[in-house]
């Protein structure tokens, strides 16, 4: 709760830079506001409080997460200095990212479906915004628009979805709701109110984590986006998202998960399937990044199938470790997109040049793939174990034959890296400071959860 | 008269300029539809006893959201050779989509139990009580909203305001 | 003294008396349309008069002087005229809104009358949200302007339609604000519950300086909804002919202007009720004698006067200021009015929480 009511007041604050003219203390007042917020996260560990009559829950679980996109953010603003320094709005570019953080938080943390609503919409909405930020370029427009259009479509069918809900258990709190589900279910009287509403909330909530047949939309907004804003869409927000749907869907409908969990196992197939095929073959390597991000989302889904004790340090672990490995990629993206041509055929010669730099981004792209010593295979290991146990074994198989395709379009990267440098590419990636702090942040990482995942996993279990 | 003739009066009405809205031709004439239909769905709040609402949705809706929209289509000249083509296929499948959708809510419906309505007496949708609710239960939420609203704001100020340097 | 709480109640037995249950009810609300329509009428038909007769006054003209005593039928022959000639549809107009765009502002103004009060106990519903009911159904009339003013087909209409409706879009938010700051000093929006909150003094008296503040907001937005000069840029005939009616003639151009004046008296009304007590007559304190003294002037003189005033004052700006131009008229509401009013209900709220108006 603390760590909310910082990130919001800072947001108030960072807005009030343009009136009051503190523009240069942005940046430095951004870090050390999301520092505080990280602090007081982690200070409230084991508490387990309830705020305001039950509207957000501050357990374990939404600590961790709070934490982790509070971190991710820290890490994303390592390499985005630029958008907060030069740029003529950067005010309200600050502003607005820290109100998506604090949707985010409100989305990790609520206990109520209304919560989870405005949370969802203060998220929502900011990005609308930043996708759209970069004004003169048509691409960041049309990702806007198009982005508002199918979030709001997605709004739509959540909000439809809490209405039946509501409708069935006459309330929005989730411990109200699961022991209405919980009895009802008992008695074999589940109202089909719940079924639909449940399968409603479902679909907002797979176009909001780009889940298969909800996913296209996201590669053009990634794409269109501003490389910065494309990876905290991808790492900070993803990661929200499913941590409000795993904290849906294993609060309140565990007892009727017969109902769901085929549906949803079938669906995350198919997600990763698409994502990981698709992804083979694009030659931008936003758009591959954008498609690997869809088909991180099908592994990140395999436990909210499991749905057992396991799970929810999985998506934990999952989620970290997807994000840095993200992040780091994005990092390197957004030094070769400088130039305004993505395609990975500009990172020839790189390794040749940097070597250390090469090296590490190898370890971040070892880490998505899921090659072992890295965080990647871990986190891959426990979703993956996690679903044995609840008995989707094709689904792990599934599963694995799509990480084997993903294996190949990963090593694509890391073979274009140490190939000699082709003739057309006039210019190479310059990495500045930023950029080489943060891969070497984020390989760090992934190298050090590899070494002990357990102690991430853990901590949900 | 039966009680509840007022509401499939109204219901029948909403559901009509609700079909309106996506039949007719002409933008302007949607949008009409669009804030007729939500003069009808404030008569069912009426119905309720729920006059603030009913206040507050036409003066949100229909009075401010609703007469953007009108002035931005206005200054929009929308032709038919400006409106997006679609394939028959995708007309095809977001009829089939959206008949199952309408399916699976009938049937929804159909099994429910059906409750009393709030008794036309209760004063469960006055100021006062909904002011209660707002600022007791449903405090945090309530506050919350204005962060989203400050965030549309800023956001439309962002996307809205010239470039200075 | 004639009453008019005493005829309502004389008709209502009379009518329970008579006839069954439902249609006791019919008739009762047949009579109300009907007074209604016939107030309308009467109310257009004086209010012109009267704002010919104010302007000439204030130019040191005779006005209208030739029909009747004193002209007093001059605006009865000029709405004969207009009802005898020829409504025209021009080409190119979408038929359906072209007509249907007087009635809805018409409407629109005729339902704003249910919870006016006009007389103690004298009002056609006094509904629990009162002034947000108000504040509702005007916003309707927007959506009526802007329906004429793009059926037309006509470039000046469009725009005149565009002007109005930013206009009364833009000004309704300090309107309802400073109608907020009264509802928070009586602690209802119910109209029956401000007037008889404003029983030991009407709020502008008992209100102090924050409420003399929204009055002032109120009477400038009442102004400007109405589109009236300074604020007349909607109709400016110099720039855009006449606005969102140009095209329209006959009987449906009377609705318009019957609507304009209507809403004058409307918005005047609420201004009086919230801010001058209505048909609550001017009592001081505990001064028996005077208080009773004023009880004797029946309500609906007070209420009438009251309005009357009201509109006289709108009608004396017309004479006395310049008109705006649109980027003043958007400044003047969203950089002074707006933000004036918004301090001023925390004013007001600071005021009614340390109870420093009673």
């Amino acid at each position: 709760m603390k760590a909310l009511i910082v990130i919001a007041l800072l947001g108030v604050v960072t807005m009030m830079s343009e009136v009051f003219r503190f523009k240069k203390l942005l940046l430095p007042l951004v870090v050390v506001g999301l520092l505080a917020a990280c602090g007081l996260a982690i200070g409230d560990w084991n508490t387990a409080i309830r705020y305001y009559s039950d509207m957000v829950y501050f357990d374990n679980y939404s600590l961790a997460f709070t934490s982790l996109i509070i971190v991710l953010t820290l890490l994303w603003l390592i390499i985005s200095k630029g958008y907060f320094v030069s740029d003529s709005s950067r005010a309200e570019h600050a502003t607005l990212i820290l109100f998506t953080l604090c949707g985010g938080v409100i989305m990790t943390a609520y206990s109520d479906l209304s919560m989870f609503f405005v949370g969802l919409e203060i998220l929502s909405i900011s990005l609308y915004v930043l996708a759209s930020s970069n004004k003169h370029d048509l691409k960041s427009n049309e990702a806007g628009m198009k982005y508002f259009l199918m979030g709001s479509f997605a709004t739509g069918f959540l909000l439809f979805g809490m209405a039946l809900i509501y409708g069935a258990a006459a309330s929005f709190n989730l411990v109200k709701i699961a022991e209405y589900v919980q009895t009802t279910a008992a008695h074999g009287q589940t109202p089909m109110f719940v079924y639909t509403g449940v399968l409603l909330m479902m679909v907002g909530l797979m176009f909001k984590v780009s889940a298969a047949p909800f996913h296209f939309w996201a590669p053009d907004v990634y794409e269109g986006a501003p490389t910065l804003i494309t990876a905290f869409m991808a790492t900070v927000v993803k990661t929200a998202a499913f941590a409000a749907f795993y904290r849906l869907f294993s609060t309140c409908f565990g007892d009727i998960s017969g109902f769901w969990a085929q549906t949803l196992a079938v669906i995350s197939a198919v997600t990763m399937l698409t994502g990981n095929i698709l992804a083979v073959s694009q030659t931008s390597l936003k758009r591959m990044l954008a498609y690997s991000s869809i088909a991180h989302a099908g592994y990140m889904l395999m436990a909210i199938v499991a749905m057992n004790k396991i799970s929810g340090g999985a998506i934990f672990l999952y989620a970290t470790a997807y994000s840095l490995g993200s992040l780091g990629a994005f990092a390197c993206l957004h030094a070769i997109s400088k130039y305004g041509d993505e395609s990975i055929e500009n990172l020839k010669g790189f390794a040749a040049d940097n070597k250390i730099w090469a090296g590490l981004l190898g370890v971040i792209v070892l880490s998505l793939a899921g090659i072992p010593p890295v965080a990647g295979f871990f986190a891959k290991y426990y979703i993956f174990y996690g679903v044995f146990q609840s008995n989707f074994t094709w689904l792990v198989l599934v599963a694995i034959l799509s990480s084997l395709i993903g294996v190949y379009y990963y090593f694509r990267i890391i073979i274009t890296m140490v190939q000699p440098r082709s003739e057309k590419a006039t210019v190479l990636p310059a990495l500045t400071g930023a950029h080489k702090a943060l891969l070497l942040i984020s390989a760090l990482l992934a190298l050090g959860i590899g070494i002990y995942p357990a102690f991430l996993q853990g901590l949900l279990s | 008269m039966n009680p509840s003739l007022p509401f499939f009066v109204l219901a029948t009405l909403s559901v009509f300029s609700a079909l309106m809205v996506v039949l007719s031709r002409k933008p302007v004439h949607s949008v009409l539809y669009l804030i007729f239909c939500f003069f009808t769905i404030g008569g069912h709040y009426l119905l309720l006893n729920a006059q603030f609402l009913f206040a507050v949705h036409i003066i949100v809706y229909a009075g401010a959201i609703m007469v953007l929209f009108l002035f931005t289509l206005m200054f929009i000249n929308m032709n038919k050779e400006l409106e997006p083509h679609k394939s028959n296929l995708l007309k095809g499948a977001a009829t089939i989509a959206a008949g199952c959708l309408l399916l699976v809510l009938v049937a929804a419906t159909k099994g429910a139990e059906t409750l009393p309505a709030i008794s036309k007496t209760s004063d469960i949708g006055t100021v006062s009580n909904l002011g209660k609710a707002l600022y007791g239960q449903y405090l945090l939420p309530f506050e919350l909203i204005s962060i989203l609203l400050l965030t549309a704001m800023v956001g439309a100020v962002m996307l809205g305001k010239k470039d200075v340097e | 003294m004639f009453s008019l709480e005493k005829l309502v109640s004389i008709i209502q037995a009379w009518l329970q008396s008579t006839l069954r249950d439902p249609w006791a009810y019919v008739v009762v609300c047949v009579m109300v349309g009907v007074a209604a329509i016939a107030l309308f009428a009467i109310l257009g038909l004086m209010l012109v008069y009267m704002e010919r007769k104010v302007a000439a006054h204030m130019q040191i003209r005779l006005g209208p002087n030739r029909v009747g005593p004193m002209g007093l039928f001059q605006t009865t022959a000029d709405t004969l005229k207009l009802v005898m000639k020829e409504g025209l549809t021009p080409d190119g107009a979408d038929k359906f809104l072209f007509n249907l765009a007087p009635f809805m502002v018409m409407i629109a103004a005729m339902l704003i009358l249910a919870p006016i009060a006009f007389a103690k106990n004298f009002q056609i519903w006094d509904i629990s949200i009162g002034v947000l009911y108000v504040a509702a159904v005007s916003s309707v009339a927007v959506i009526g302007i802007l329906m004429a003013g793009w059926s037309s087909n006509n470039k000046y209409s469009l725009l005149g339609a565009m002007r109005s409706a930013a206009q009364i879009v833009s000004y309704e938010l300090s309107a309802g604000l400073s109608i907020l700051a009264i509802v928070i000093l009586s602690g209802s929006l119910k109209i029956s519950d401000i007037i008889n909150s404003q029983a030991d003094g009407w709020w502008i008296i008992k209100g102090h300086i924050p409420v003399i503040i929204a009055f002032i907001v109120f009477i400038i937005a009442v102004t400007a909804e109405t589109n009236r000069a300074p604020f007349d840029l909607a109709e400016a005939e110099s720039e855009l002919t006449a606005g969102f009616h140009t095209e329209y003639s006959g009987m449906k151009f009377a609705l318009f202007f019957l609507a304009e004046y209507i809403n004058i008296f409307i918005g005047c009304a609420i201004g009086a009720t919230i801010f001058l007590g209505g048909w609550m007559p001017f009592h001081i304190g505990n001064w028996e004698a005077f208080n009773h003294v004023m009880d004797f002037i029946p309500s609906s003189l007070w209420f009438i006067g009251k309005t009357v005033f009201l509109i006289f004052l709108i009608m004396w700006f017309r004479w006395t200021f310049p008109r705006l131009r649109v980027d003043q008229l958007l400044n003047l509401e969203w950089k002074y009015l707006l933000p004036i009013s918004m301090v001023n209900l925390l004013v007001v709220t600071l005021m009614a929480i340390m109870g420093w108006h009673l």
